[in-house]
């Protein structure tokens, strides 16, 4: 009982540091003070300013472009690299597997500063949503192979065969019987990276160049000027979408009754 | 196409398939005769499946020719072998209602969709599985699943269906319910099945012909019977269950019957059959229920008397497996005696015995 208790206590202080900070930042976004630090009673002021600023606005849509290309390019790859890595007997598998990782825990600010050169110096890619995409993948891919590859080992590969031996061919196995096996890694694969790609500052910043700005690298631009009560609407933003997209996907695989 | 004469659906001709440091099938023969359930039985590794594989086209062999119709099918891919294979752990589509597992390969064939339909009622009815159309694999039982990927198969009417140890995951009750299904169904279908297990009672109640494989190798073939009774050599006359085998060389023939010498010095009797040249058997083999107990103070006059001692008696429920070693030599022989006989409640460990069997359930063994 006594050890319960001290459970209970534990888990409510972990609650409260976990989302305090994303309270106090949505409440302080409806306060009428112009720096954002204190509670000076209710108003829509900071988020009406934000969304008519064209400038957030664009960031925003940026930002959301980049996110989801990045999304949609990573899954690709990165189930295509999973699928390469489970069935096929290579030498060295095992360090290339692990070698996948390494954009993964080098610094950030390293890999985007030594991205910038590449792009600058060598390869004279010009400066953009192009870039800005590229590095996204480069970090992003790996979750989505070790997701995916956490996926295969949970599959009955005998199902590919069978699909072959009753007349399908490769195309028509990979569409109707591997990607719905795969689908749930793959979705939790897209829900896990879409934040990472949409919050990510250094490589947005670093090889976005002049003129495409994310919403991240704007805020930044904002703390500057000691915008902050906009910072805060524009925050709060970013602590609710991904909270939403989280419940939607544990409601959704609610619905889905078929346990594989 | 020259139509051939013969009624073989499926052959191989010396068929020779390599893995990395092991032979998996070392110059294999054998011919499937059309419509009719050809099995290959054999312990874990002895080529079964590599055999079964190599006709489904999952494997490429190293020498020798598959036929299938007559037709050499080496470099055919499976899809267009019209072979279908009922997989070990079935392979239903999770994801698919049993309507759905089943039309995925009609569908495949761009059938037009009445046919579909028309296809799939079809099998439902066949298998016993009408009005679970809308269930998934997940809701089913392990011997309505099996149904499912029976049906799945057949409905592509193929020239050959392949079982690679289906019943494997089944009980044992559900087991044999699923076999005499399985045979029922062939009948009824009239298509050719290649069957795969390791179990003897599987093969022996399922097929028309039995193929005993051993290490790559082909050692016998031919009807449940003939295997059960006249197993050829001590490998199979073990596998069937004739746990009795002696070795031993022939020391005299004549009168259609042969006297065979043990190693170990018994003085045993089988039938001679003239087709066998007497320096060819290498021993006998004789089934635990062929031998019989009788009193000890029965006389030692006549064939295949031996007095003996009884060492264990297990009991299993329909039969005693009785083991007796015999006084001559030591030698430890297993009898199955019928619960229901009288005699073996009289029976127990220690008491004297005379055990005899009939020169006709000596069968005799051809080893190399």
């Amino acid at each position: 009982m006594r050890s319960n208790r001290i459970l209970m206590v534990a888990a409510i202080v972990v609650y409260v540091l976990l989302w305090s900070p994303v309270v106090v930042l949505v409440v302080l976004s409806f306060s009428n003070n112009r720096l954002g630090v204190k509670w000076e009673g209710f108003t829509l002021r900071w988020y009406i300013e934000a969304f008519s600023s064209s400038a957030v606005i664009s960031a925003l849509r940026t930002s959301l472009i980049i996110a989801v290309v990045t999304v949609v390019v990573s899954t690709v790859i990165g189930t295509l690299a999973a699928y390469g890595l489970y069935k096929y007997k290579l030498r060295g598998k095992e360090f290339l597997r692990t070698s996948i990782l390494l954009p993964m825990v080098l610094p950030y600010v390293v890999m985007a500063g030594s991205l910038l050169i590449f792009f600058v110096k060598v390869t004279h890619i010009p400066l953009g949503y192009f870039t800005i995409i590229l590095g996204h993948v480069v970090f992003c891919f790996p979750a989505v192979v070790f997701v995916v590859l956490a996926r295969m080992a949970r599959i009955d590969w005998t199902l590919e065969e069978a699909s072959a031996d009753l007349g399908a061919d490769t195309a028509t196995t990979w569409r109707k019987v591997m990607l719905p096996l795969l689908a749930p890694g793959i979705l939790a694969a897209a829900a896990l990276i879409f934040p990472w790609s949409f919050n990510d500052f250094n490589f947005s910043y670093f090889t976005g160049g002049v003129g495409t700005q994310t919403l991240p690298v704007y805020v930044f631009g904002l703390l500057r000027y000691g915008d902050t009560a906009i910072i805060n609407a524009v925050a709060s933003l970013f602590a609710v979408l991904p909270i939403i997209i989280l419940l939607l996907m544990g409601f959704l695989s609610r619905q889905k009754t078929v346990v594989y | 196409m020259e139509k051939r004469q013969g009624k073989s659906c499926v052959e191989l001709r010396n068929v020779v398939k390599r893995f990395p440091g092991v032979t998996a099938l070392d110059h294999v023969d054998l011919e499937i005769e059309q419509g009719k359930i050809f099995t290959l039985l054999g312990p874990s590794g002895c080529g079964k499946t590599t055999a079964l594989r190599i006709v489904a086209g999952l494997e490429t062999l190293d020498e020798g020719d598959i036929l299938i119709d007559g037709e050499v099918m080496n470099d055919i891919p499976p899809h267009r072998r019209n072979c279908s294979t009922v997989f070990q752990s079935l392979a239903l589509f999770p994801h698919m209602t049993v309507e759905g597992n089943i039309a995925y390969g009609l569908e495949r064939r761009k059938t037009p969709n009445h046919e579909i339909r028309k296809g799939v009622g079809e099998m439902l009815t066949l298998v016993g599985l009408e009005g679970m159309e809308k269930r998934r694999p997940s809701q089913l039982s392990g011997g309505q699943r099996q149904r499912v990927a029976v049906a799945r198969s057949l409905v592509l009417k193929p020239r050959v269906l392949l079982l690679d140890e289906p019943l494997a995951a089944l009980d044992r009750k559900l087991r044999k319910e699923m076999q005499v299904e399985l045979k029922r169904i062939q009948g009824e279908v009239g298509i050719t099945f290649l069957y795969v297990t390791h179990d003897q009672k599987e093969a022996l109640a399922i097929s028309d012909t039995i193929a005993v494989m051993r290490m790559g190798k082909l050692e016998q073939a031919g009807a449940p019977d003939e295997i059960y009774n006249t197993p050829r050599t001590k490998f199979i006359a073990d596998f069937m269950g004739a746990t009795n085998i002696l070795s031993g060389k022939v020391t005299a023939t004549g009168d259609g019957k042969l006297q065979l010498k043990t190693d170990s010095g018994l003085k045993v009797i089988a039938l001679h059959n003239e087709g066998t040249a007497s320096n060819e058997i290498t021993g006998i083999s004789v089934h635990p229920e062929l031998i019989e107990l009788l009193p000890s103070d029965t006389g030692l006059q006549g064939d295949n008397r031996f007095k003996g001692k009884i060492k264990e008696m297990i009991y299993q429920g329909d039969f005693i497996e009785t083991k007796i070693s015999l006084s001559q030599t030591g030698e430890l022989l297993t009898a199955h005696f019928p619960s229901r006989l009288e005699l073996v409640t009289r029976l127990s460990p220690g008491e004297e015995v005379l055990a005899h069997w009939s020169p006709k359930s000596s069968n005799t063994l051809l080893d190399q």
